[in-house]
């Protein structure tokens, strides 16, 4: 057996070094390739055409966009999901900033503790949360209204019909992702309070700010990004919303469709009655819906422009 | 691993690579180690009633002994996951059991598309060539129908009638007996009910289910038997009408809690005393509301008028062997083994209270019986004398639709109602089902099959 000379083993760790890089990329890439691009082509394409499941399916245009603008029920799905993204948002951020600012104060005790109680809704999964505040919220002998009518009599009678009444659907709904997301948020603001510079605070102090302006000046500048960064990721995820209304409204979406969201009317279309096409053409719409907002919100923080000028700053350098 | 190129982690996930694949080989090996001998035959069966599995559990061993060298597989699935993953499993072409018991409110959607698309073989020939078609209630192949297609076998007839609190009934000085018609009954329902205390029957207000039940009682629906929508007809402004008054306004004698717990507690409690109970919730009232046995009784159901019918319909259940069903012959004997077996029938009713849709059973001991959970009862019986009167329905590929659009002018109507009593509710009512059923319509008109 002869041993290879330095020669060739420098040349086979060349073409190794070359090679490498593009073979551990190549599970992910193939995989996005087959599970990612192809799904988005594919139902681009179907979006086009009437369909009984895969194998039946008419070209029909742009008829299933156009139906769609007509449909009142999509109408609602959209309506119900933006009025939920947007009080979901409101409160949660607020929320969960107040939240990281008190369990960042050294006078907590048990803050550890504290955190994780407030963080561990998440863990649970919208399952869960979803049978949980079912039963919450349970006419009559449910804990919601045992505990809120003795404080508003008149306002909530103990037959509150939480999940029955079209108009308390939505509050009964963003309550339960309260629960759920406001700790998981309070765990990024947590992390970037901690980020801010402390000899910014100093100086604050230094110059004669209280807290208040303390909190504008510095802390609100100095956790921008990462504000926006849950802006974005909290708004996306309100756009998706589909298994909590689902399950907590019994597989339904609730009286007059008040938890209708795009997601369960995409699902109802696409895996119920088997309208792939109608399904696709309503998942290109949701897309294009996110991409707008996610747009929106990155111009309206600013975010969109300050990116732009250091990219035009990082070409003139 | 000093010598690996890439470093530790590199390693590691070639490590968990070569570990993952000998385990999948592993497993592969045992599933094949467990395969039927050579011979032997399978047939694969579906269920989402944990009643029906539980019944079929037991009646199954005595089919295998019949046919020896067959097996077969009882799966208890649950019903949402059965009728989305059947549907989509028979579109594309997947790997589907050989029979399937399908609950009726999803049945109409594995009608969808061609006839040829259709994952369900056509029961007609077969149903009509064993005399089949007389032996049961003709009303409930109605739902089971496409096109002139039998694609399934009635599990059950589900007759309704009312469940209720005997003893408080007793207490307050109710005479069933003197209650025929629904007059009659929200007479008693007035003087009764106290707000936010004690309700005369369980109604829902924003759900369709009593509504439809009423609906079935009237000679409405949800379609004709050619498939149209018939959600704004008189006769279903005329139910909306006279239900919304029960539910709403400051006279409602109806209330809903929900379902489970909580409908368990408002028994116990007598918070509701009469609920609408087909054969199949008298067995659930008795699994779920134990300490109220023997103080629970049945009547049929107050008649629309004087000699109308005292009952409807709510629920059923079909039993469907599929296309790529590898042994028909195999699955239909099964399914007669089932659905048509009389002391297999005696037994499955004592078990879960179920009427079963061949009337030739009916006179069978256990269908006598009486039920001490019921005030000494003869549940069998009571259910057999209504049978004959259970409304048809039909049904169609957007009956899911339906049902929602049905439950939304519900709310519609009641929160209407609940603003203004005394307004005249009926041109709301009329407005209100006609957009729902064009809304139907509109869906129904798109589809190009």
């Amino acid at each position: 057996m002869t041993q290879p000379t330095n020669t060739h083993k420098k040349g086979w760790y060349e073409v190794q070094h070359r090679v490498a890089p593009y073979l551990f990329i190549a599970p992910f890439l193939v995989t996005f390739l087959i599970f990612g691009c192809y799904p988005i082509l594919k139902s681009l394409q179907l979006s086009l055409y009437a369909t009984n499941g895969p194998k039946s399916h008419v070209f029909v245009g742009f008829s299933n966009y156009r139906f769609l603008i007509t449909d009142p029920d999509f109408r609602t799905a959209v309506w119900n999901t933006l009025v939920y993204a947007f009080w979901s948002v409101f409160f949660q951020l607020p929320l969960a900033l107040g939240l990281a600012l008190l369990l960042s104060q050294k006078w907590i005790r048990g803050r550890a503790i504290l955190r994780l109680a407030f963080f561990s809704p998440n863990l649970m999964g919208q399952a869960f949360v979803a049978v949980l505040f079912g039963i919450l919220y349970v006419p009559q002998y449910g804990l919601v209204n045992r505990a809120l009518h003795p404080l508003m009599p008149h306002l909530i009678p103990l037959d509150t019909k939480w999940l029955q009444n079209p108009s308390l659907v939505m509050p009964a709904l963003v309550l339960a992702s309260l629960w759920m997301y406001v700790g998981f948020n309070m765990i990024y603001f947590l992390a970037a309070l901690q980020a801010v510079d402390q000899d910014l605070y100093e100086a604050a102090r230094v110059d004669g700010a209280g807290p208040w302006h303390q909190f504008l000046a510095v802390t609100v500048p100095g956790i921008k990004p990462v504000s926006v960064f849950v802006l974005i990721t909290a708004t996306i995820g309100s756009f998706q919303l589909y298994e909590l209304p689902y399950l907590m409204l019994n597989n339904s979406a609730g009286p007059k469709n008040a938890g209708l969201t795009i997601v369960m009317y995409l699902f109802q279309n696409g895996f119920v009655t088997g309208d792939l096409g109608l399904a696709s053409a309503i998942g290109w719409s949701l897309a294009l819906g996110v991409l707008v907002i996610s747009l929106g919100q990155l111009r309206l923080t600013g975010t969109l422009r300050n990116e732009m000028q250091a990219g035009k700053g990082g070409k003139a350098r | 691993m000093r010598a690996f190129p890439y470093g530790k982690a590199a390693f590691m996930f070639v490590v968990l690579a070569f570990v993952s694949s000998g385990m999948l080989f592993k497993n592969a090996a045992t599933s094949r180690a467990h395969r039927l001998p050579a011979g032997a035959r399978k047939v694969t069966f579906w269920v989402f009633a944990d009643t029906h599995y539980e019944a079929y559990k037991k009646s199954i061993p005595a089919f295998e002994a019949a046919h020896p060298g067959v097996k077969v597989d009882l799966q208890l699935v649950s019903n949402n996951g059965l009728a989305a993953r059947l549907q989509n499993a028979f579109l594309a072409d997947l790997d589907v059991p050989d029979m399937v018991e399908i609950e009726i409110s999803s049945s109409g959607t594995f009608f969808r598309g061609p006839l040829k698309d259709i994952g369900f073989a056509d029961l007609t020939e077969r149903i009509h060539s064993t005399g089949l078609w007389d032996k049961m209630v003709h009303a409930r192949f109605a739902p089971y129908t496409n096109r002139g297609h039998i694609f399934g076998l009635p599990h059950d007839v589900h007759p309704v009638q009312l469940a209720y609190r005997r003893d408080i009934a007793e207490q307050l000085g109710i005479d069933v007996n003197k209650i025929e018609t629904w007059d009659d009954f929200i007479k008693v329902g007035h003087r009764i009910t106290q707000l936010n205390k004690r309700y005369m029957i369980d109604l829902s207000d924003s759900g369709g289910d009593n509504l439809e039940t009423c609906l079935f009682q009237r000679g409405g629906g949800y379609f004709d038997p050619d498939g149209k929508c018939i959600l704004d007809n008189e006769t279903a402004i005329k139910t909306m009408c006279w239900y919304v008054p029960l539910v709403a306004g400051p006279n409602r004698i109806g209330n809903s809690l929900g379902w489970g717990q909580v409908l368990t507690k408002a028994v116990e409690d007598g918070y509701t005393l009469f609920l609408f109970c087909p054969d199949w919730r008298s067995r659930s009232f008795e699994k779920d509301i134990p300490r109220v046995a023997g103080k629970m009784a049945l009547m049929p159901l107050p008649a629309v008028q004087h000699g109308g019918a005292r009952t409807s319909t709510w629920g059923g259940t079909m039993l469907g062997i599929t296309k790529r069903c590898k042994e028909p012959d195999l699955a239909w004997a099964l399914a007669m083994h089932l659905y048509l077996d009389k002391p297999q029938l005696a037994e499955r009713f004592r078990q879960t209270s179920i009427l079963p849709a061949m009337s030739e059973a009916w006179n069978q001991e256990a269908f006598h019986e009486k039920n001490a959970y019921y005030s000494g009862l003869a549940l069998g019986d009571s259910y057999a004398r209504l049978a004959p009167d259970v409304p048809f329905q039909y049904t169609s590929p957007f009956i899911g639709v339906a049902k929602a659009k049905l439950g939304s002018a519900l709310v519609a109507c009641v929160q209407e109602y609940s603003a203004h009593p005394d307004r005249d509710l009926e041109p709301f009512a009329r407005a209100e089902l006609k957009r729902c059923a064009n809304d139907v319509r509109t869906l129904i008109n798109r589809n190009p099959y």
